[in-house]
């Protein structure tokens, strides 16, 4: 018994390192992507294109419907308590500094993380790993840089798109419950917000992004022979970066605001 | 015999099964392998490692007598400037076009080359195969047949001094066959050193000086054909005759049909 759990945590403490070098490895080979003669780029150009580009859609939309949900329950509920200026503070805490970064990456999860992981799963059984390999491409670099760089850059967009939709969604709302000028609406905004708000909402977008590239990146090389291990990494590479981004914002959180 | 690739008591084990088990074997230069063996026996594995895609879980493969997997990064991209490798499934780059499959090594090896002479290169070696009308259609556009000779072109896009052919043979029809057969015998006269894992007797009567015998994953022969010719080896004899089958009759003596 004893053992069988030892072996367990050798087996685990093991898949850990090797996750551990992979993501080492993937930041350092992004650091020499653009030293490099690079036939990546065009990658990195559709990966920007589909994670972000077509991702602006269904982002606009929940950032504007969150932003007016937040309005209609703020002034209905605040102004009983004498506090309908509180609804600025709560706009920004919950849309730049918490749901702005928090519901991107879930968009960008559900999207892109399963997208990644499903094509380079199925690249491995068709043997195209190989054949990069087998013309002298390292495949980390051609395949995993571009989308590790695509993801995490399309996050740090779509999060600032999700605030700036999100604020100006809640401003569309009060025109129909209580209309205010478009300038004394941001000016009220601006003067409750701090650089922290800003900068822990950017460093949450990076850190989302690098987590759920290198989960679905990982999760797709992981493949071995069949066909039938695609669909399993692609629910784990959501499982795991929807996790692991849960945690890492409550450890910015706590950072930031403790 | 001077030799070109060498495995040095190579194990490898994918999942639970050992597809090469100690192998040791001298393969040389400026002549051409063919690696025979039943189904299972580790020859596309042996291929794969002897052309450093697969590395060993132990043993050392040497290039020119130099370790495989400590060359630099220079010495590496060389080798992969200078050798071709054709899968035996293919192996396309699915979302890319034809033009692309057979472009990206050429880019990548010279990046300086202009479109023009990338697109000259890629239309002389489409125009015998008649796939120029292909050029815009992706892989799953064409059939199997048609995706192996993509398969080999693309290995011979960059003129390689090595060529390793994974059972190029199967599922390509004759007249395809033919123009693919003379293309391959053109570059062993240019001095190309192919190395091929095939089931074809025809293909390796034409090509092949050595021979490469697998079984379960070991090496059984590895010589000259005309040193297998002579062979007492029941086991040799019956690998071959069974690997041949389907090429030979019964009282046909499989060994003739190699030196045809």
């Amino acid at each position: 018994m004893i053992a069988k759990l030892g072996k367990q945590f050798s087996e685990a403490f093991g898949r850990f390192l090797y996750a551990a070098g992979f993501l080492l490895n993937l930041i350092k080979e992004s650091a020499l992507f653009l030293r490099r003669r690079q036939v990546g780029f065009r990658v990195l150009v559709m990966q920007l294109l589909f994670t972000a580009v077509e991702a602006m859609g269904i982002i606009a939309l929940i950032s504007l419907g969150l932003g007016a949900v937040i309005v209609v329950q703020g002034i209905s509920i605040l102004p009983k308590f004498g506090q309908g200026k509180l609804i600025y503070t709560i706009l920004l805490i919950v849309i730049t500094r918490e749901l702005g970064p928090l519901l991107t990456a879930f968009v960008i999860i559900a999207r892109s993380g399963t997208a990644i992981a499903t094509e380079l799963g199925n690249m491995v059984i068709s043997h195209e790993i190989e054949a990069y390999v087998s013309v002298g491409i390292n495949p980390i670099s051609y395949l995993a840089v571009p989308r590790f760089l695509g993801v995490t850059i399309s996050m740090v967009l779509l999060t600032i798109y999700f605030n700036f939709f999100g604020l100006f969604g809640s401003y569309v709302v009060t025109q129909f419950i209580n209309p205010i000028q478009l300038q004394d609406y941001f000016q009220n905004l601006l003067s409750v917000m701090t650089v922290a708000d800003i900068v822990s909402s950017l460093l949450k977008a990076l850190v989302f992004g690098i987590l759920i590239s290198f989960t679905a990146i990982y999760q797709g090389f992981n493949v071995r022979v069949s066909t039938t291990e695609i669909p399993q990494v692609a629910i784990k590479a959501v499982g795991q970066g929807f996790v692991l981004c849960i945690l890492a914002d409550a450890v910015i959180t706590l950072i930031y605001y403790v | 015999m001077e030799s070109l690739i060498e495995l040095q008591r190579v194990t490898v084990q994918a999942q639970e099964h050992i597809s090469l088990d100690n192998a040791s074997v001298v393969i040389p230069g400026n002549r051409s392998t063919a690696i025979m063996g039943p189904s299972g026996s580790g020859k596309s594995m042996l291929l794969k490692v002897a052309a450093a895609i697969i590395p060993p879980d132990s043993g050392r493969v040497l290039l020119h007598g130099k370790n495989l997997q400590r060359l630099s990064q220079r010495e590496l991209l060389e080798f992969r400037r200078t050798s071709g490798f054709m899968f035996q499934d293919a192996a396309l780059w699915a979302n890319k076009t034809i033009f692309e499959n057979l472009a990206l090594p050429i880019q990548f090896h010279f990046p300086n080359r202009s479109p023009e002479e990338i697109e000259r290169r890629i239309r002389k070696l489409l125009q015998p195969m008649n796939l120029l009308d292909s050029l815009k259609l992706r892989p799953a556009a064409l059939s199997e047949g048609e995706q192996k000779i993509v398969s080999f072109l693309r290995a011979i896009v960059l003129e390689p001094v090595i060529l390793f052919l994974d059972e190029p043979t199967p599922s390509i029809d004759h007249q395809l066959l033919e123009k693919m057969l003379g293309m391959i015998r053109g570059l062993k006269d240019r001095g190309c050193t192919i190395i091929a894992v095939t089931h074809d007797a025809h293909l390796t009567s034409m090509i092949a000086n050595h021979l490469v015998i697998l079984k379960g994953g070991r090496i059984l022969e590895a010589a000259d054909i005309s040193e297998v010719r002579r062979s007492a080896n029941r086991e040799v004899i019956e690998i071959l005759t069974q690997v041949l089958s389907e090429a030979a009759t019964y009282d046909t003596d499989i060994l003739d049909l190699l030196q045809e």
